[in-house]
C-alpha cells in the first residue's frame, strides 16, 4: 500500500502528541517485559543449579551404556573396551561455541555395580562405584563433602570412600578394614578388602547411607572387567544436553551404544522441573493480560478521545481502514519500543543488580532438598536467549493482539457522526 | 451560471443528462435515521445542482438537515434513498475505499470547529490532503505557503492549532479543502464560532478563492450577513428545499 508510510508518519506523530500517555503505556509494557526476563532468569538460573546439583550424582548431562544395561543393570551388559574407545572419541569431536568452550566437557568412565558392604559389626547393601581419582572430584564434588579422612586418590588401590551414616552403621572409621562383596562378570560372588580411607555427608541419607566410591582400576580387576558399565559427561551447561546426545547418539548407535539426556536418566527431576516452569508460565501469562488489560484500555479511551479527529481523517479521505491502521501501527511502535526498552531493563537489572545472585536463605529452612538434590539458597540469575526470545514474543502477541480492538473499533467509527463530536 | 470551471476536463463522465458540467447534483435524496420511537425524515426528498464556480449558501432553521445535506453531497453518509453525483461520479454503488477516494480527490470539507489535527502544523495540516494526494514535498509545500501569503496566514506555518486563533484555524481548514482542487468545498458553519469581523474576514477568503481560483464552495449558516454574501441562497425546511434563489454576482 502506498500510504503506508504516511499512515505510520501520522501513528507516529499521533504518540508524540499524546508523548505522557504513550510513554505510561509503553512503560507498563517494557516493566512487565523487564519483570518477565528477570524472573525467567532467575527460575533459569535456580533450575540450573538444581540440574547440576542432579548431573553430578552421577548421570551426568547424558550418558553411555551399552545398549540394554539400563534395564538389566547387570555387568554383562557392559560397554566393552572397544565400545567405551569409540564412546570417548565421539565425545571429543563434538564441538562447541567459543563462548562456552571456558569448561570443556568432563567425561567420567565408571564401572558399577550393588553389592554388600561387611565389617565384624554386620553387612549392608551398597552401591559401589569405582571412579578415575583424577576426573571424578570435579564431577561428583563428593570429595568436598568430606567428614574425616580424605577423598580417594591415584594409587589407592585398596581404599574405599564411603558415607558417614555407612561407616556408623559398620562400626568403621577411617582406617578400619572392610569387605566389599559382589557378582563378577565371570557370575561368581568375589569379595574386596577394601581399607576406608575417609568418609562423606551429603545430608541426603539415601546417599550417605549406600554410595562407595573405590578406584576405578580397583574394580575392573576385583569384577572382571575391561571396558566400563558407564561413562558419564558433564557438559558446560545443561542446554547443550538434547543437541550433543543427539549428535554423540547418532555417532555412536551403530556400535551398540546407547546415549540418554539427563531428562531420560533423572525423570523425577525433569518432571519436578517441568511443574515449576509450567507453573511459572500461568503466572507470567496472568501477569501479562493484566498488563494487556491495561494496554488495551489506554488505546482504547485514546480511540474514544480522538474520535473527532478520526472522523476528520476519514472526511479528508482516509478509509475506515485505513483509519484502524493507523491506531494499530500506533500499537505496533508502542509495543516495538516496549519489546526494546524491556529487554534493556531486563538485562540491566539481571546484569547489574543480580549479577551476584539473590540470596534465599533467609527464607528458606537450611537443609532444604528434593529428590535428592540439596537446593542451593543462593539463585544466581542465568539468561537464556531462548527465554528471552519467548518473553519477547509473548509482549508482542499480547501488545499487538491488544491493540487490535481499538484499531478495529477506529475502522468502524462512524464518519459523520464522529466529526460532529465537540 | 457561474462556468469559470474550464480548468476541469468533465467531458469524458457522462451524468444522469448527458455530460456532467456540474459540481454536484442530487436527484430524489433521502436520509432518514432509523430511530425510536419513529425514524427520523433528516432529508425528504432532496433534487440540487450546483454548478462548477458556484458559491452557495443553504439556511434553514435547527434541524432542518443542512448538516446532513451537506454530509450526503461530500460521501461522509450513505443516502437511504436517491443518488449523488459528484464530478459526474455517482457515489451510491462505491465502496467505502472508493468513497474515501471520491472525498479526498473531489470533496474539501470545512467543519464549524476543531477542523485540524493537533498533532500536526498548521502547514502540514494545510498540505494534508495534497500529501494523500501524493503531490512531491517541495511543491505542496510550495503551493501551501503561496496560499498562506494570499489568504494572511504567513508566519503562522509552524505553529501548532492549538496556538492558532479561531478565524485563524478556520481559514488553515479552507485552505486545506481548497489546496486538494476539489469539485466543491463544503463548509457547515464554518463561522458560527467566530465573532461577526472575524467571520467577515473568513467569507472574504472564500469569497476571494471562489472568484480568484473558481473554486465551488457550499457552506451552511444562521447568520444573515453570511447569507447575504452568497450568489445562491437555499433554504431548506424539515429536509426539504424550500426555497432556492440564485442573486448573480457571488
Ligand atoms: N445520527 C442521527 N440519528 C438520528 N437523527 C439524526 C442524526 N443526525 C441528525 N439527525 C436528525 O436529523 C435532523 C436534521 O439534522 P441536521 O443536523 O442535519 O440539522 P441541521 O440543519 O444541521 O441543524 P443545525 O442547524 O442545528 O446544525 C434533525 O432532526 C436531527 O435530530
Ligand atoms: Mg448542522
Amino acid at each position: 500500500m502506498g500510504r503506508l508510510p504516511t499512515l505510520a508518519w501520522l501513528a507516529l506523530r499521533n504518540l508524540g502528541r499524546e508523548f505522557r500517555r504513550s510513554a505510561l503505556t509503553a512503560a507498563a509494557m517494557a516493566l512487565g517485559l523487564a519483570l518477565l526476563i528477570w524472573s525467567r532468569s532467575l527460575a533459569d538460573g535456580a533450575h540450573e543449579d538444581w540440574i547440576d546439583a542432579g548431573v553430578r550424582l552421577g548421570e551426568g548431562h547424558v550418558t553411555f551404556t551399552a545398549s540394554g544395561y539400563r534395564d538389566s543393570k547387570s555387568l554383562d551388559d557392559r560397554l566393552s573396551a572397544a565400545q567405551l574407545e569409540v564412546a570417548l572419541r565421539a565425545l571429543g569431536e563434538v564441538e562447541f561455541p567459543d563462548a562456552f568452550a571456558t569448561a570443556p566437557p568432563l567425561a567420567s568412565v565408571r564401572v558399577e555395580t550393588r553389592g554388600l558392604a561387611s565389617s565384624p559389626d554386620g553387612a549392608l547393601p551398597v552401591f559401589i562405584v569405582g571412579v578415575q581419582p583424577s576426573v571424578e572430584p570435579g564431577f561428583s564434588r563428593l570429595g568436598e563433602e568430606v567428614v574425616d579422612g580424605r577423598y580417594l586418590e591415584e594409587g589407592d588401590r585398596l581404599h574405599a570412600f564411603i558415607g558417614a551414616s555407612l561407616a556408623e552403621r559398620l562400626g568403621v572409621r577411617t582406617g578400619s578394614r572392610m569387605v566389599l562383596t559382589a557378582q563378577s562378570a565371570s557370575g561368581d560372588i568375589e569379595g574386596q578388602l577394601v581399607r576406608v580411607v575417609g568418609t562423606y555427608r551429603t545430608g541426603v541419607q539415601g546417599l550417605d547411607e549406600s554410595l562407595v566410591h573405590i578406584l576405578l582400576a580397583t574394580a575392573r580387576a576385583w569384577l572382571g572387567v575391561e571396558g566400563a558399565t558407564s561413562v558419564a559427561v558433564l557438559l558446560p551447561n545443561s542446554t547443550f544436553t538434547d543437541p550433543v546426545r543427539g549428535e554423540l547418539d547418532s555417532a555412536t548407535r551403530p556400535d551398540g551404544i546407547q546415549v540418554v539426556g539427563w531428562p531420560e536418566s533423572l525423570p523425577d527431576l525433569y518432571a519436578a522441573l517441568q511443574l515449576d516452569d509450567g507453573g511459572d508460565w500461568a503466572f507470567h501469562v496472568i501477569l501479562f493480560i493484566i498488563v494487556a488489560l491495561a494496554i488495551l484500555n489506554a488505546i482504547f479511551m485514546s480511540v474514544l478521545n480522538r474520535k473527532r479527529e478520526l472522523g476528520l481523517l476519514r472526511a479528508l479521505g482516509l478509509s475506515g481502514g485505513e483509519t484502524g491502521l493507523v491506531v494499530y501501527i500506533e500499537g505496533v511502535l508502542l509495543t516495538g519500543a516496549s519489546g526494546i526498552v524491556g529487554v534493556a531493563l531486563g538485562m540491566v537489572i539481571v546484569f547489574v543488580f543480580f549479577r551476584d545472585g539473590m540470596d534465599l536463605s533467609g527464607l528458606m529452612p537450611d537443609d532444604i532438598n528434593f529428590g535428592g538434590i540439596a537446593f542451593d539458597p543462593v539463585m544466581v540469575p542465568v539468561i537464556q536467549a531462548r527465554h528471552v526470545v519467548q518473553s519477547v514474543l509473548l509482549t508482542a502477541t499480547i501488545g499487538l493482539a491488544a491493540s487490535l480492538f481499538p484499531a478495529w473499533h477506529a475502522a468502524r467509527l462512524d464518519p459523520a457522526e464522529s466529526v460532529k463530536v465537540e | 451560471m457561474a462556468t469559470n470551471a474550464a480548468t476541469r476536463s468533465a467531458a469524458d463522465r457522462a451524468g444522469p443528462d448527458g455530460p456532467a458540467d456540474h459540481a454536484v447534483r442530487t436527484e430524489a435524496l433521502w436520509k432518514i435515521y432509523p430511530q425510536e420511537p419513529r425514524p427520523v425524515e433528516a432529508v425528504r426528498g432532496v433534487d440540487l445542482t450546483v454548478e462548477r464556480g458556484e458559491f452557495v449558501a443553504m439556511a434553514g432553521p435547527s434541524g432542518s438537515g443542512k448538516t446532513t445535506v451537506l454530509n450526503l453531497l461530500g460521501g461522509l453518509t450513505r443516502p437511504t434513498r436517491g443518488k449523488v453525483w459528484i464530478d459526474g461520479l455517482e457515489l451510491s454503488a462505491l465502496p467505502d475505499r472508493k468513497l474515501a477516494a471520491v472525498r479526498q480527490n473531489h470533496i474539501g470539507f470545512v467543519f464549524q470547529s476543531y477542523n485540524l489535527l493537533p498533532m500536526l502544523t498548521a502547514l502540514e495540516n494545510a498540505e494534508f490532503t495534497l500529501m494523500l494526494q501524493g503531490v512531491p514535498a517541495r511543491e505542496r509545500r510550495e503551493r501551501v505557503l503561496r496560499l498562506f501569503h494570499e489568504i494572511g496566514l504567513e508566519g503562522m506555518e509552524h505553529r501548532r492549532p492549538f496556538k492558532l486563533s479561531g478565524g485563524q484555524q478556520q481559514r488553515v481548514a479552507v485552505a486545506r479543502a481548497v489546496l486538494g482542487a476539489p469539485a466543491l468545498v463544503l463548509a457547515d458553519e464554518p463561522t458560527a464560532n467566530l465573532d461577526s469581523t472575524t467571520a467577515e474576514a473568513l467569507l472574504d477568503v472564500m469569497q476571494q478563492l471562489n472568484r480568484d481560483k473558481g473554486t465551488t464552495f457550499v457552506f451552511s449558516t444562521h447568520d444573515p450577513r453570511v447569507m447575504k454574501r452568497a450568489g445562491r441562497l437555499i433554504r431548506l425546511v424539515d429536509g426539504r428545499i424550500a426555497e432556492d434563489v440564485v442573486r448573480g454576482g457571488g
